[in-house]
């Protein structure tokens, strides 16, 4: 059974589809949740939809390429909650360009949000994470067959599967890394390249459809949770067949 | 919150479910409320974990069969659909890693029919079993499949023979290409390469083998059963369900991919 009774996360992109979908996941398993993203506003008022009370969710704005806000973030979970136990990194950015194309300041964008971000959070919550805790990184499939159009995001998102094993090399055997690596997953993220040739994409993909935020965010709880306890530096897939490989 | 009600009333039929891992997955799809086939080679084996799952309170059947044998493996099935009906979850876990004296055979003392039984029980027996489950499958529009592959199914492992390498990298492939075929019918098909696990399996070999895989083990420790098992309820739960295609290493760190 996956329980997360007096479990604390933090949560970086949190009004992401995907990462909205994974706090809800998180909050109806027990977990106390701090929430971050660029927006501090709309962020309160996901936290008060998600938990009218404010007992169980803080929000706080985390812009996760500042290694001071990944600070701020990690000492505000544990003066309000008085522990971190889980640590999940969905913040992310996707824009298209060839490579050809590509103006400096994109790629240098595009990798700090995407892995710089990623750095600056885990930097920040190594010390406050406790034993028997866990860290899933949101990882891509594009990070691992390429993806056109988008070689910063895709190059980025290699490297945090990268970064992903190392650290689970680092902080074993008392913290639990791991990554998930969706596939074509039902959010605004996606919607311009469904325009552009979404029909052809789920006709390659064996189950035949887009995936649901909600199920990415069972493989991060899943992942999370005691039933993973034997499973570090792993990226689980979660992409209806549309990458079968490595 | 359970995640896994979603197994309540499922049945599931588990090969080499006698012992070790097959065991523990038996026994944590009973508890999630499934009805479950234990399917071994041993009948006495099957019969009496069958038994500890029924005095538990659970539904489970005892049936005996060799996996690799298709008129053995024919006949269970008609008993198990018979008493607990079609099978909804087919968990190929039926498998061997012949020793001698401690240590697999070299490939110029390995004997042929070592080889052939080998592949005929780790890889035969997965393709007979889902052969005889999948119609009942895609008539239902639902399914899921898991295949016990292993590390040494993905990169070099001592301690193993060449045959039962070969048979679980085999197993891979299987995997990938049945779950793009059957995607489209509702099922998902994939994979689990436990790393060294505590089960009677790995006992066969000196102790300085596996304590030399506790050192080379990120979380420092051998797996256990119930580690593999709780992988295996995952991925046959409505949670996993758009992952199909994977090999999941349930390996402590000691393999990342
Ligand atoms: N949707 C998909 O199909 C898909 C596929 C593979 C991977 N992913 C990954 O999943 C994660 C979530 O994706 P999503 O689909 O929910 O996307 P989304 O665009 O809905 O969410 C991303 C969130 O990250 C936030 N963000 C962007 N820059 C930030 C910064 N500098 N600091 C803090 N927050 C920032 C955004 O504000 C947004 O809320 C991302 O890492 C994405 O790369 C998504
Ligand atoms: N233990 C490990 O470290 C480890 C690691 C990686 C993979 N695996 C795999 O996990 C699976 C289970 O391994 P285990 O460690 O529990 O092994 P085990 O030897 O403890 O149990 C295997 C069971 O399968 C049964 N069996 C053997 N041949 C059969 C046949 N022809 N038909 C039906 N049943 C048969 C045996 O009677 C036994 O009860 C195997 O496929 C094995 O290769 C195990």
């Amino acid at each position: 059974m996956i329980g997360f009774d007096g479990k604390v996360l933090l949560l970086t992109g949190a009004q992401g589809g995907i990462a909205r979908a994974t706090a809800e996941r998180f909050l109806a398993h027990g977990a106390r949740l701090l929430l971050t993203d660029l927006d501090g506003t709309a962020l309160e008022e996901l936290g008060r939809r998600l938990d009218p009370t404010g007992g169980r969710v803080l929000t706080m704005a985390q812009d996760v390429t500042v290694p001071a806000d990944a600070l701020r973030a990690v000492t505000a979970a544990v003066e309000r909650f008085g522990r971190l136990d889980l640590l999940v990194t969905a913040a992310g950015l996707y824009p298209e360009a060839l490579v050809r194309d590509m103006p400096d300041d994109e790629w240098r964008r595009v990798i700090a949000v995407n892995l710089d971000g990623v750095f600056f959070t885990t930097r920040a919550a190594i010390p406050a994470l406790a034993p028997g805790g866990a860290i899933v990184n949101v990882a891509s499939m594009a990070g691992h067959r390429g993806s056109r159009a988008h070689a910063h995001y895709a190059a980025a998102k290699g490297a945090v599967t990268s970064f992903t094993r190392s650290l689970a090399l680092e902080l074993a055997p008392a913290i639990r890394v791991n990554a998930v690596a969706p596939g074509l997953i039902d959010t605004p993220m996606v919607q311009p390249l469904m325009a552009a040739k979404g029909e052809q994409l789920l006709a390659q993909t064996p189950l035949g459809r887009l995936g649901r935020a909600d199920e990415v965010a069972d493989a991060v709880a899943f992942l999370c949770s005691d039933r993973a306890s034997f499973i570090t530096g792993e990226t689980l897939h979660v992409n209806g067949g549309l990458h079968i490989a490595g | 919150m359970t995640t896994n009600s979603s197994h309540a009333g499922r049945v599931v039929l588990v090969t080499g479910a006698g012992q070790g891992i097959g065991a523990a997955i038996a026994r944590a799809f009973v508890a999630q409320g499934a009805a479950v086939a234990v399917l071994d080679l041993d009948h006495e084996r099957a019969a009496l974990t069958a038994d500890e799952l029924e005095a538990a309170g659970g539904t489970a059947i005892g049936v005996a069969a060799d996996v690799a044998d298709r008129a053995s493996l024919a006949a269970a099935l008609d008993r198990v659909v018979h008493r607990l009906g079609t099978v909804d979850i087919l968990i190929n876990n039926a498998g061997i890693s012949p020793k001698h004296d401690g240590a697999p055979a070299p490939i110029d003392a390995m004997d042929e029919a070592e080889w052939r039984r080998v592949v005929d029980v780790n890889l035969t027996g997965a393709f007979l079993a889902a052969k005889l489950v999948v119609p009942a499958m895609q008539a239902k529009g639902w399914g899921s499949i898991v295949n016990m592959s292993s590390v040494a199914g993905r990169t070099y492992f001592p301690s193993i023979g060449v045959h039962y390498a070969a048979t679980k990298a085999a197993l891979i492939g299987f995997t990938r290409h049945l779950a793009g075929d059957l995607g489209p019918h509702g099922i998902t098909v994939n994979a689990i390469a436990p790393g060294r696990i505590r089960t009677p399996l790995i006992a066969s070999v000196p102790a300085a083998v596996n304590e030399a895989a506790i050192q080379a083990t990120p979380l420092r420790r051998l797996g256990e059963p119930i580690d593999v098992a709780t992988a295996a309820l995952w991925l046959t739960s409505a949670d996993a369900g758009f992952v199909t295609g994977q090999v999941v290493d349930v390996a402590g760190g000691w393999l990342m991919t």
